[in-house]
């Protein structure tokens, strides 16, 4: 047991190293960061001179070494654009992001498994079929779209909801700002938080709903009928229970998702988390903080994977035993 | 506890009036710094603009007016400037301005490590003759070096001192990089970078108040669609720039209204003059754009006025030299390359291009308005003509070292010169190349031509207006007669306001907030 968990964990690691080589190798194609950091009267020796202090002229896995070395003591640079360490910054928005995918999560988990139910129980009602017709457009449209047509519609025409950004933010802490305290801050979070978890939900549904019609087939929802038990503790005791394994991991899963692709929400609503940072950083080609970032994300999906791994292993023997013993 | 309800509800009542005189904007691009003189930049210097002041300001017209020097007058003949400044000046944190500050400032801004350091080139010495008069002094006599430095701003030298920040650090960032402490009509008051960025009034200003904003909050918007909707549900009063497709839907919304001008920046086609041969012709040839005919049939080929009525929707102005008519040193009566397919046609025949050939057009797509649509119609435009352009766009980020490195056989460029002088492209795209001297930084073809060169130390030292004008005008008439450039238009400006907003709108893309009224 203790060996497969170090071998997986090596296994992160590398993984990790390797998201990193391809993230710096890739970082040539964004372009020159030197442009934007001067004006337009610049020198050509001035550009020499910032980039041989950037250490921009030096090969990729030179760079990349650079920023292991430094990552590794817990320095993630300076950002170009900002001037102010990356850390510092990433902790800065990481709360916008993170209560964002929360709520998102939130609202995915609630109305997926509840409509995944309704749609299950009632098959072929006209509202689960209307329901299924339009959870259709949740997977198909672009976030994108569905952002925009909500700040259209809630924010331009009707002018119930911020167009934009955070709303008014009440500092905890010394690291923690939140939108959940002020009127403001709640209101600009409903229609990020729609578009952010609208994939999220559909999906939850639909696995909910397959699922549930599968248990529904199980003998012993028959047998629980045949002992005359109420629909309502059948429907919800006994088969939504046995409904909710799979649904629970895929649930986990896509928790890292909502987070890693706040981005394109993020970046509809200038909503101030990680994700808008990143794209900023794209366009201004800031290096430590896209570095930074990508480091981030992949961490947590290496994270989230393995610690998925570890509990399989344990709820299901078979597959330690399979790892262990072999066939 | 009655009475208490009272007063609350009484001094909610009267604290209305003033927050409706808070104000929100949205532009594309966050200033990167508050430091004034880390980055050479419009975001930077034009958002700097309303915290900090110069010696010299450019009023609602673009002319230069005094700020903290009530005047100043040539030194002998030529020899420089003597600025006399304002009295009685005090910096945000209370500080009181003097020459010192002006000494420290020059120093900063004119550090190796400083953005700003061209502006000072022509500067040979600053000398502090007394509390109030500051003698600068020029190698050569410099007539416009008032006009030129009217974004260079004055930092307190204690104040940086005591924090540290007595240079630039663009790299790390230091104190100045995130706080501010000017002398202007507003003080920051909370710098989020990125985020969003709070003025107030600052109380001790000297200046005469004619705005009636008591805070405004600048909040970075990138996506044009986001800031659009922003304006007009009303989360925001101004909005910079507006999309030019936009334009139209949002005159016919009486909520907003669109403010049009057009910017000091001419978008304009490059060649490769000096290149031995083209880099991505099918033919692979000899450079065809050394002929002076064959940049002359590309001029002829170009449909301007197609190009302002369909992709700028007419809101912008064709051009046919470097500076737009509003720059200082502008050559009237200049003649321009009218669209004429057949003469360039003939053109092209005369060089020994009668079939044409083919050719690679770089081109950026996220750095002027609508700069790729406008290269692709240029392509469309030469396919007339016989000549086969293969457009390559690509984001700014990756233009710029590609244009560097010679990677084109024509490029597209924009150029806004920072001096508001004519004088200005011609050192940084017509003189030759000359990294000692610091010319044609942006020159990227390598043109050259003798006479130019030699005229342009003559027009930064000429004193008397009419002969100075009369070297710009030899030199434009040169550039033209060769077809150094194809000039194509003034780049338009865009805002979007709240109808309720007065604003001054200047061709430097500057939004100054002490213009602004809310009603």
């Amino acid at each position: 047991m203790l060996s497969f968990i170090i071998r997986r964990m090596g296994q992160s690691v590398l993984v990790l190293l390797i998201t990193g080589l391809v993230a710096f190798s890739m970082f040539r194609f964004v372009g020159d960061p030197i442009d934007n950091m001067l004006g337009q009267e610049r020198t050509m020796e001035d550009i020499e001179r910032l980039r041989g202090q950037l250490g921009l002229d030096q090969p990729f896995p030179v760079q990349y070494f650079r920023f292991l070395e430094n990552a590794a003591q817990g320095n993630f640079g300076v950002s170009y654009r900002q001037g102010r360490p990356v850390a510092e910054i990433l902790l800065e928005r990481a709360p916008a992001t993170l209560e964002l995918a929360i709520v998102s999560a939130f609202l995915a988990v609630l109305f997926g498994i509840a409509l995944g139910v309704y749609t299950a129980i009632r098959r072929d009602g006209v509202m689960a079929n209307i329901i299924m017709a339009v959870s259709l457009i949740g997977v198909s449209l672009p976030t994108f779209l569905i952002g925009i047509l909500l700040i259209y519609l809630f924010s331009v025409e009707l002018g119930w909801l911020p167009s934009f950004g955070r709303g008014e933010v009440t500092r905890i802490g010394e690291f923690w700002t939140t939108g959940f305290l002020t009127e403001t801050g709640l209101k600009a979070l409903i229609l990020p938080s729609i578009t952010l978890g609208l994939y999220q939900m559909t999906l939850i549904m639909r696995l909910v709903r397959s699922e549930m019609l599968e248990v529904l087939r199980q003998d012993y929802i028959r047998f629980a009928r045949a002992r005359g038990l109420k629909d309502r503790v059948i429907n919800f005791r006994h088969a939504l229970k046995n409904t909710m394994v799979p649904v629970v991991t895929v649930i986990g899963l896509q928790l890292g998702a909502i987070i890693a692709f706040a981005i394109i929400t993020e970046t509809v609503f200038q909503w101030p988390g990680v994700g808008l940072l990143f794209i900023n950083a794209i366009q201004f080609v800031d290096i430590p903080v896209m570095a930074a970032y990508l480091m981030l994300i992949s961490v947590m999906f290496v994270a989230i994977n393995l610690i998925v791994d570890i509990l399989y292993v344990f709820i299901d023997p078979r597959l330690r035993a399979d790892r262990t013993g072999g066939h | 506890m009655q009475r208490l309800t009272y007063a609350a509800a009484l001094s909610a009542v009267i604290a209305l009036p003033a927050t409706a005189e808070e104000f929100t904007w949205a532009e594309t691009t966050d200033p990167q710094t508050m430091d004034p003189h880390a980055v050479n930049s419009a975001p930077v210097l034009g958002f700097l603009n309303n915290v900090y002041e110069g010696l010299v300001r450019r009023g609602k017209d673009m002319s230069v007016e005094p700020a903290l020097a009530t005047s100043w007058e040539p030194i002998g003949d030529g020899e420089g400037w003597r600025f006399f400044l304002r009295e009685g000046v005090t910096f945000q944190d209370g500080a009181a301005f003097n020459a010192d500050d002006v000494i420290f400032s020059y120093q900063r801004a004119s550090d190796e490590v400083s953005d700003t350091r061209s502006w000072f080139a022509p500067v040979s010495e600053v000398i502090k003759v007394d509390d109030f008069t500051v003698d600068i002094l020029t190698s050569a006599p410099n007539p416009i070096f008032p006009s030129s430095i009217a974004n260079w701003m004055i930092m307190d030298s204690d104040w940086a001192a005591a924090n540290g920040a007595e240079l630039p650090d663009k790299e790390n960032g230091n104190y100045a990089t995130l706080n501010t402490n000017g002398t202007g009509a507003f003080q920051v008051t909370d710098r989020q970078p990125g985020l969003s960025t709070t003025l107030v009034p600052y109380n001790g200003w000297w200046g005469e108040v004619e705005h009636n904003i008591t805070s405004a909050t600048l909040t970075p918007i990138q996506n044009p669609a986001t800031a659009l909707a922003a304006l007009l549900s009303g989360d925001v009063d101004f909005i910079n720039p507006v999309p030019i497709q936009d334009v139209a839907r949002l005159q016919q919304s009486a909520d907003v209204q669109v403010i049009q001008g057009i910017e000091a920046r001419i978008i304009m086609l490059g060649f490769p003059h000096e290149a031995d041969g083209l880099k991505y012709s099918a033919e692979t040839e000899a450079n065809p754009f050394s002929d002076v005919r064959v940049r002359q049939a590309i001029s002829h080929a170009i449909n301007v006025p197609a190009i302002l009525q369909t992709i700028m929707r007419g809101n912008a102005e064709p051009a046919n030299q470097l500076v737009s008519a509003a720059m200082n040193g502008y050559t009237e009566g200049l003649g321009s390359y009218e669209f004429d397919p057949e003469k360039s046609k003939a053109l092209l025949a005369e060089a020994g291009y009668a079939d044409g050939f083919s050719f690679g057009l770089k081109c950026p797509n996220d750095r002027y308005l609508n700069d790729e649509s406008v290269c692709q119609a240029i392509t469309g435009m030469l396919a007339q003509v016989g000549i086969t352009a293969t457009l390559d766009a690509m984001p700014v980020q990756n233009y710029w070292p590609e244009l560097r490195e010679d990677n084109f056989d024509m490029y597209l460029l924009g150029w806004s010169p920072g001096t508001f002088d004519a004088e200005h492209p011609i050192r940084f795209l017509a003189a030759t190349p000359n990294e000692e001297l610091k010319l044609g930084s942006w020159n990227f073809g390598g043109y050259s031509n003798a006479r130019v060169d030699e005229l342009l130390p003559l027009i930064q030292s000429t004193i008397d207006e009419g002969e100075r004008q009369a070297m710009l005008d030899e030199v434009a008439n040169i550039l033209y007669e060769e077809a150094a450039y194809v000039p194509m238009y003034v780049q338009p400006l865009v805002w979007g306001a709240g109808s309720n907003i007065d604003l001054t709108q200047r061709p430097d893309n500057f939004f100054i907030l002490r213009w602004v009224t809310v009603n």
